[in-house]
């Protein structure tokens, strides 16, 4: 077994394994499903046009948020995680089993404490409401980004690099957890067996993650695994029927009202407050705060 | 619950993963004793005057868009296995730029005539480690060679 873990192996294999999963799988999982969403929509006479314009507003926002990740992703890579790689890494670590195996594990727990972030500070949310704020709950919600959602990831995911792990592995890690975070937006898995229910992040978690019920706030951050939370304080399981949204509704479908409310809405209550240090509270507070 | 139980814990999970893979990337390492490579009972190389020649500074010649002139590597023992760091630049003009230190070529197996390992080509901004052979035509050069699903090459390696 030992051996197995850590026989080395080549990149070319490694890269062509993520590239099925991870770029293949919008085709042969992902879309088949929203197809799947989209009939059981019908069935259930629910197919209406808001449906249809919020998700495509998603795709848009998800073509925004593209671009800002390729260009951010490009520049992190080459430039900052290979610099900080051979400048301020432990030892360089080989590529085997067991490295891919604890670099997607180290990528999905900087993934709940980015998550978390992006909750519980001020420019966080500002940016990360975008994804909340649809009433609907399904694949294309999975694609509705914020303008800044690219940047705590590739800050979050340095010390990974430094402990040694290949920048590209990291960034193929990152990229793993997302696809599987995709998968989750759906209604149309119920509770899944007990041991995978404690163990992974499942629909029925991440439902509760998109909760705007009040006992559902800031729960369920994990990526892959739900023992993150459990760990940590976060977990909330799926009891009350889900209401999907934010607390203070959006409603509208224009992509780009969808894309920046959250940075218009911050800076409307920038510009209300009285204040230098006030106003920075409000980008590091958590978003509920108001000054005194 | 509390931030200090929150950085604990955090801290513990990180040390736990990370640990995992440099132990296992460690014992890994240290299992594989190449050929020609002799050991002290603590388990220290010592000096081997039929491989370690090859430790040094070694030129290479280099002809691409982005640069043409000569990469001087420095060939380092590192444990078991012999590995070449790029030293300096010196282009067609004769300027010097001092090197990254990036890790080139790994040879993991050498009886001083011939040796096998890893070399790292950059394309399209990814790095593949692929495997390679070396030559030895001399005790004052080499070629080392790879060939990998079509992507093939010859270079000449001369000592300083």
């Amino acid at each position: 077994m030992i051996e197995f873990l850590s026989k080395q192996l080549n990149w070319i294999d490694v890269e062509y394994w993520f590239y099925i999963f991870n770029d293949l799988s919008l085709l042969y999982l992902i879309l088949p499903f929203f197809i799947l969403e989209l009939i059981r929509y019908a069935y259930l006479k629910r197919l209406n046009r808001d449906l249809i314009l919020d998700s495509i507003a998603n795709i848009i926002t998800f073509g925004a948020f593209l671009i800002t990740e390729v260009f951010l992703g490009i520049l992190a890579i080459t430039k900052v995680y290979f610099w900080i790689y051979n400048n301020f890494s432990l030892p360089h670590l080989e590529l085997n089993w067991t490295t891919i195996f604890c670099a997607i594990l180290l990528a999905d727990f900087a993934y709940y404490w980015e998550h978390r972030l992006m909750h519980r500070i001020g420019l966080g949310w500002a940016t990360h409401t975008v994804h909340h704020s649809s009433p609907h709950f399904n694949m294309s919600v999975a694609y509705r980004f914020g303008p800044l959602d690219a940047i705590l990831p590739i800050v979050f995911s340095l010390p990974i690099v430094m402990l040694g792990f290949d920048p590209i592995l990291v960034l193929l890690s990152e990229v793993f957890v997302q696809v599987f975070q995709t998968l989750l937006h759906t209604e149309i898995i119920g509770k899944l067996t007990k041991p995978v229910e404690y163990i992974f992040n499942t629909p029925s978690h991440h439902r509760v993650h998109h909760g705007s019920n009040k006992q559902y706030w800031d729960k369920n951050y994990g990526g892959i695994l739900i023992i993150w939370d459990r760990l940590l304080g976060t977990f909330e399981p799926e009891e009350e029927k889900v209401i999907y949204g934010i607390s203070e509704p959006l409603n509208s479908t224009n992509p780009i009202k969808v894309f920046f409310h959250g940075i218009s809405r911050l800076y409307s209550k920038l510009k209300k407050t009285q204040g230098a240090k006030n106003k920075i509270l409000i980008l590091i507070k958590p978003p509920d705060w108001e000054p005194k | 619950m509390k931030s200090s139980t929150l950085l604990f814990r955090s801290i513990a999970i990180l040390i736990v993963i990370a640990g995992v893979a440099h132990l296992v990337s460690f014992t890994s390492t240290n299992t594989d004793v190449p050929k020609g490579t002799t050991y002290k009972a603590n388990n220290v190389p010592i000096d081997n005057s039929e491989t370690d020649y090859i430790i040094g500074k070694w030129s290479v010649s280099h002809q691409s868009k982005e640069f043409t002139g000569n990469i001087i590597y420095e060939f380092k023992k590192e444990g078991q296995v012999f590995s070449a760091y790029i030293y300096e630049y010196v282009d067609e003009n004769g300027n010097n730029q001092k090197g990254e230190g990036t890790k080139i070529l790994t040879i993991d197996k050498f009886d001083g005539y011939k040796g096998t390992g890893k070399y790292t080509v950059t394309y399209q901004e990814q790095k593949y480690e692929i495997k390679c052979t070396i030559d030895m035509i001399d005790e004052n050069s080499f070629t080392m060679s790879y060939d990998y699903y079509g992507y093939s090459d010859v270079e000449t390696w001369k000592k300083l």
